[in-house]
């Protein structure tokens, strides 16, 4: 029987992680690194190990207990996206200077593109930033081998070590080799020693210089001990041209020269941009007259460079500063470079058949059914007036609805509102405010910002759309659920609305975000209370998500063509994939292929044109 | 091998591509590919790109797919680009008279690509009381219809049988049957 499998990247991370020995693995989901946690812990109960696997309530929170667990000497990891690691940030930039214990690695997920962020942050720099080392993988197979080396670099030079997959890495699908797991048997051990655990500045006078001294000796071993992620390439012929590729480009680039069977076109892999491996880097130039750079997202191995006269790179502009580099872009970058015809464009004759047909990028929406669909109407409908902050999530996808003005981090619906109300406020000027915010984000970082708020005392009303999940990554758990990862592990659940009094906010109440009309009349009445006693008011909209699948009443709906006076109303402000409008017949009409039957538009039209089918109840 | 997999967010085109996939690999071939998950799954354009053989991306380049596998007939369109000439889009059809668009044929021949359409919603709605879910299969059977795609109608049975929950089987298999005679 075969031991391969085909995984996707961040299965083959997992499994890595798993097989290291790793015993204590804590996240916060994000795309593109949502499903490493899961897959650990389902790669810990294959294999039967002990490992301790569990969502943090946010980034700094899970950076910081796999922080401390390799304090114990047992090998952790934390797993983020990038905009992750800037919440993590803090912990991540102290614990870089420390004498670690155990291996510890720090899993930090990009998205060039980006694809599924709010940035397209390049977290090598990160690594750089913290003076730390960090592989940089071209596949999945490559990122799971990496795993290895960054537990005994970790080991080795007592430092915490960067894996950096790109989402090409993350989501990929490759065929991965399964092998055991490494028997560490080594008991959690946490020594005292202040000199050692605790970040005093006088500590920093000595650590900082041993942190330079890691970074060039493991500098050094980059140079020569890590050939197989470190390595050239060579022409056949004599090179016209060098490439210095890193992560999912180095794999681009070398599909394309394969396709072209370009044999004068060196290419030098880099595994790990930082520290970078100079030396090797400087004897590259210097046997090529041209060399390109491409690597994602920043030009993080470009800047480490002394002497770039002969580099084309981000910073002569010959690559792009901005976006992708997808294998279209590569292709006509090397073009570019080596005088080659330029590749076919988009061709005209399908740009005119998308035209003809009338055929636009479909956006992303709200699920057909999603309760946050009729919580964005509910508000909207009673606080027309209102600006309307908002957060990371679904929800972000509420801008469709016009129910989203300004989006900035997690937790920043909060502290947005508050800040709106204090400009507001220096004019004397009473302006409504909603802003929206999801279960998991809330216990992100909704708290910290709810608390200040209540004691500034900040006129608003805070929407909590409870739909009981982490959703948009995929449906993962949170402090608010109590579920846990590991099977058969249970935890405790966060009473949601608890928290919030807690923060002490004295107006608290929950709807059932389907129920349109007690939602608008309750909106009312938040707002109002918000704006006479000058503090926020939230209100909870409950509704389990659409992924969850739960059992719920089955109402079947049409249009009906002789009610529906074409406003557009129901499209404009509702905006649900199953309701659709026939520009032919001017009438809107209910598209069965996407359609949940959760019957929530009923309330929705104006006219009363969307009505309930009867006898199809299931 | 190179396919293109393209459809709307909640289709559950992440399946087709685990098919192929268990299909390459019980051949002992290599396999690399790409999937969208996160905001850009909710109810957006996606796309999957899956290559069978020796490749080191993940990505198809432009003009290069074998195959393009669409769930939905507007995305094909949108995505017919990748096709290298000869190559085949099989597609998941609600309004046939998309194939009929001039620019489009004009396009398609130009580069002796062939267009395989498939009424997948309506064969569901017929059959299997309008479970689009199995849209995702239905169009591996169809693309086997269409004799393109490198694999055959009992390798992707053999292949849904394995991966599909065991509750579901059953349907699965009827859905690349239904498929299967759209195209054939």
């Amino acid at each position: 029987m075969s031991n391969k499998q085909i995984l996707l990247g961040n299965e083959a991370i997992a499994r890595g992680v798993v097989e290291a020995g790793c015993e204590v693995a804590a996240a916060y989901p994000g795309t593109p690194s949502s499903e490493i946690l899961p897959a650990i812990a389902k790669w810990a109960d294959d294999l039967g190990t002990r490992t301790v696997v569990e969502w943090g309530a946010n980034e700094k929170v899970a950076f910081e207990m796999a922080a401390a667990a390799s304090f114990t000497g047992k090998r952790s990891c934390a797993v983020m996206k990038q905009v992750g690691l800037n919440v993590a940030a803090d912990p991540f930039m102290s614990v870089a200077q420390f004498k670690l214990k155990g291996g510890f690695l720090l899993i930090a997920a990009d998205d060039p593109g980006p694809h599924s962020s709010q940035t397209e942050q390049d977290s090598r720099f990160f690594a750089m930033f913290a003076k730390i080392p960090c592989f940089d993988p071209a596949t999945a197979v490559e990122a799971k081998e990496m795993v290895f080396d960054a537990y005994d670099l970790s080991e080795r030079h007592n430092v915490i070590t960067m894996l950096r997959p790109g989402v090409r890495v993350d989501h990929c699908r490759q065929d991965i080799e399964l092998k055991d797991v490494i028997d560490l048997s080594r008991p959690a051990s946490f020594e005292k020693d202040p000199n050692r655990w605790v970040c005093l500045p006088a500590r920093v006078k000595i650590n900082h210089p041993q942190l330079n001294e890691k970074r060039e000796a493991i500098r050094k071993e980059f140079e020569t001990k890590f050939p197989k992620y470190n390595y050239e390439v060579p022409a056949r012929k004599k090179a016209r041209l060098g490439i210095i590729a890193a992560g999912v480009s180095f794999s681009i680039v070398t599909d394309i020269l394969r396709a072209w069977g370009a044999d004068d076109v060196s290419v030098l892999k880099i595994g790990t941009p930082h520290p970078l491996p100079i030396r090797m880097v400087e004897d590259f130039i210097s046997r090529h007259d041209n060399v390109v750079i491409l690597e994602e997202t920043y030009p993080v191995i470009e800047m480490q460079i002394p002497d770039r006269t002969k580099v084309k790179g981000r910073w002569n502009g010959w690559v792009p500063s901005a976006g992708e580099l997808l294998p279209e872009i590569i292709e006509e970058i090397l073009c570019k470079v080596l005088g080659k015809a330029a590749p076919e464009g988009a061709p005209d004759d399908l740009r005119k058949a998308a035209e003809e047909l009338n055929i636009t990028p479909r956006r992303p929406m709200l699920c057909p059914g999603c309760p946050h669909r009729a919580s964005f109407f509910s508000i909207r409908q009673t606080l027309p007036k209102a600006i309307y902050p908002s957060d990371i999530g679904c929800y972000t996808l509420g801008v469709n609805q016009g129910m989203v003005d300004a989006v900035l981090d997690m937790g920043a619906s909060i502290t947005q509102a508050s800040g709106l109300y204090m400009a507001y406020k220096a004019d004397g000027k009473e302006q409504p405010i909603v802003a929206s915010i999801g279960d998991s984000t809330f216990f992100h970082m909704g708290l910290p910002g709810l608390a200040s708020a209540v004691y500034n005392k900040h006129a608003f009303v805070l929407a909590i759309l409870d739909n009981s999940l982490t959703a948009m990554t995929g449906g993962q758990s949170h402090p608010g659920i109590g579920d846990k990862l590991r099977k058969g592990e249970t935890g405790r659940k966060v009473d949601l609305e608890g928290a919030v009094r807690g923060c002490g906010v004295n107006w608290v109440k929950t709807t059932a975000a389907y129920d349109i009309s007690t939602s608008r009349s309750l909106v009312k009445e938040a707002w109002e209370y918000a704006r006479t006693h000058e503090e926020p008011a939230v209100l909870i909209f409950r509704h389990p998500c659409m992924l969850l699948r739960q059992k719920q009443a089955v109402i079947p709906v049409t249009v009906d063509p002789e009610k529906c006076i074409g406003c557009k109303f129901c499209i404009n402000f509702f905006n649900c994939p199953g309701l659709v409008f026939d520009e032919k017949t001017k009438k809107a009409y209910i598209d069965e292929r996407f359609c949940v039957k959760c019957g929530v538009c009923i309330n929705v039209c104006p006219h009363g044109a969307i009505l309930a089918t009867e006898g199809e109840e299931a | 091998m190179q396919y293109v997999i393209v459809g709307i967010g909640g289709q559950g085109i992440l399946f087709s591509s685990r098919v192929l996939g268990h299909i390459a690999l019980s051949k002992g071939e290599r396999v690399i590919g790409s999937e969208v998950h996160g905001m850009a799954q909710r109810g957006g354009s996606v796309i999957s790109h899956f290559k069978v053989g020796d490749y080191n991306s993940p990505l198809v380049k432009a003009n290069e797919a074998d195959v393009l596998l669409a769930f939905d007939q507007n995305e094909a369109v949108r995505n017919m680009h990748f096709l290298k000439p000869g190559g085949h889009a099989v597609v998941n059809t609600h309004a046939p008279a998309f194939a009929e668009n001039p620019s489009l044929t004009k396009w398609m021949s130009e580069r002796e690509a062939r267009l395989h359409t498939v009424m997948g919603y309506d064969m569901l709605k017929k059959e299997m009381g309008g479970r689009f879910l199995f849209l995702n299969v239905l169009i591996l059977g169809a693309m086997c219809g269409a004799g393109v795609g490198g694999v055959t109608i009992e390798e992707v049975l053999e292949a849904v049988r394995a991966l599909a929950p065991a509750k579901f089987v059953e349907d699965n298999v009827k859905a690349v049957n239904l498929g299967y005679e759209g195209t054939k």
